[in-house]
């Protein structure tokens, strides 16, 4: 299991672009990726679980990947967010 | 329905599997939606409404399950498990809820052509952004079948999006 931290830094937070933009990336590999918010907790292929956690600027998102390519995802994923989120 | 079944208030029959149009307007292709994240289908298969008006209405019976804090886009979950985004122009989370009155809360269960949200119109154009409206079957994997009846003027009375199990 691979597990790394990003800080919302989007003004709009998690909305529904950066959103549906992460649900495509997390698409792509075979892990199971969860992604943990100080509000709730949301599995990263599923555009609305992620929409739910409404997820702010400034907030610490915990993104945890587990599966066959988890090293790829991890680090495809955590620079993915760097430049979108 | 019978002029009875009305008196008497008997609960309208809709198909589990119809998504009726959340606007009035026209309904075109998601294709036609100028922004990729919505036209390529990567946040689920959909259609879009260009709207005539700005009242955006339950388009079945379920439940909100996240009316943005900026009120420019709503999720609703129907009562057969239809996981629906409907998003009211584009890049409208920019306007930061100015031109968006919400009329529901999350969890609320609505009915079909109950008033979720009234948006201005006018005053997204006069910012300068898309009144064109996603509306996005978020679960369309879980459908093997998925038809959009665009390319015609709707109303909350017409079904946009017939799904199949």
């Amino acid at each position: 299991m691979k597990e790394f931290k990003h800080v919302i830094a989007d003004p709009l937070g998690m909305h529904a672009r950066p959103a549906g933009m992460l649900v495509k990336a997390a698409a792509g590999y075979a892990s199971k990726i969860t992604v943990a918010a100080p509000t709730g907790t949301a599995d990263a292929k599923r555009l609305m679980a992620l929409m739910r956690l409404a997820a702010k600027q400034g907030m610490e998102l915990t993104i945890t990947v587990e599966g066959a390519d988890e090293e790829k995802a991890a680090a495809e994923l955590q620079a993915f967010l760097a430049a979108n989120l | 329905m019978g002029l009875f079944d009305k008196l008497f208030g008997k609960k309208e029959e809709l198909n589990p599997n119809h998504i009726y149009a959340p606007m009035a307007g026209e309904a075109v292709a998601i294709t036609e939606v100028p922004d990729p994240t919505f036209a390529e289908g990567t946040m689920g298969n959909g259609i879009a409404i260009k709207p005539t008006d700005g009242k955006v209405c339950a388009p079945f019976n379920g439940t909100v399950d996240m009316m943005f804090e900026t009120g420019h886009a709503v999720s609703l979950i129907s009562e057969s498990g239809i996981e629906l985004l409907i998003h009211v122009g584009l890049e409208t989370v920019g306007l930061n809820g100015a031109p968006f009155q919400v009329k529901v809360a999350n969890g609320q269960k609505v009915k079909k052509g109950d008033v979720l949200m009234i948006a201005d119109l006018e005053a997204i154009k006069a910012a300068g952004l898309p009144t064109i409206t996603p509306v996005l079957v978020c679960n369309s994997f879980d459908y093997a079948g998925f038809q959009g009846n665009t390319g015609k003027a709707v109303t909350n009375a017409d079904v946009v999006i017939e799904l199949t199990k």
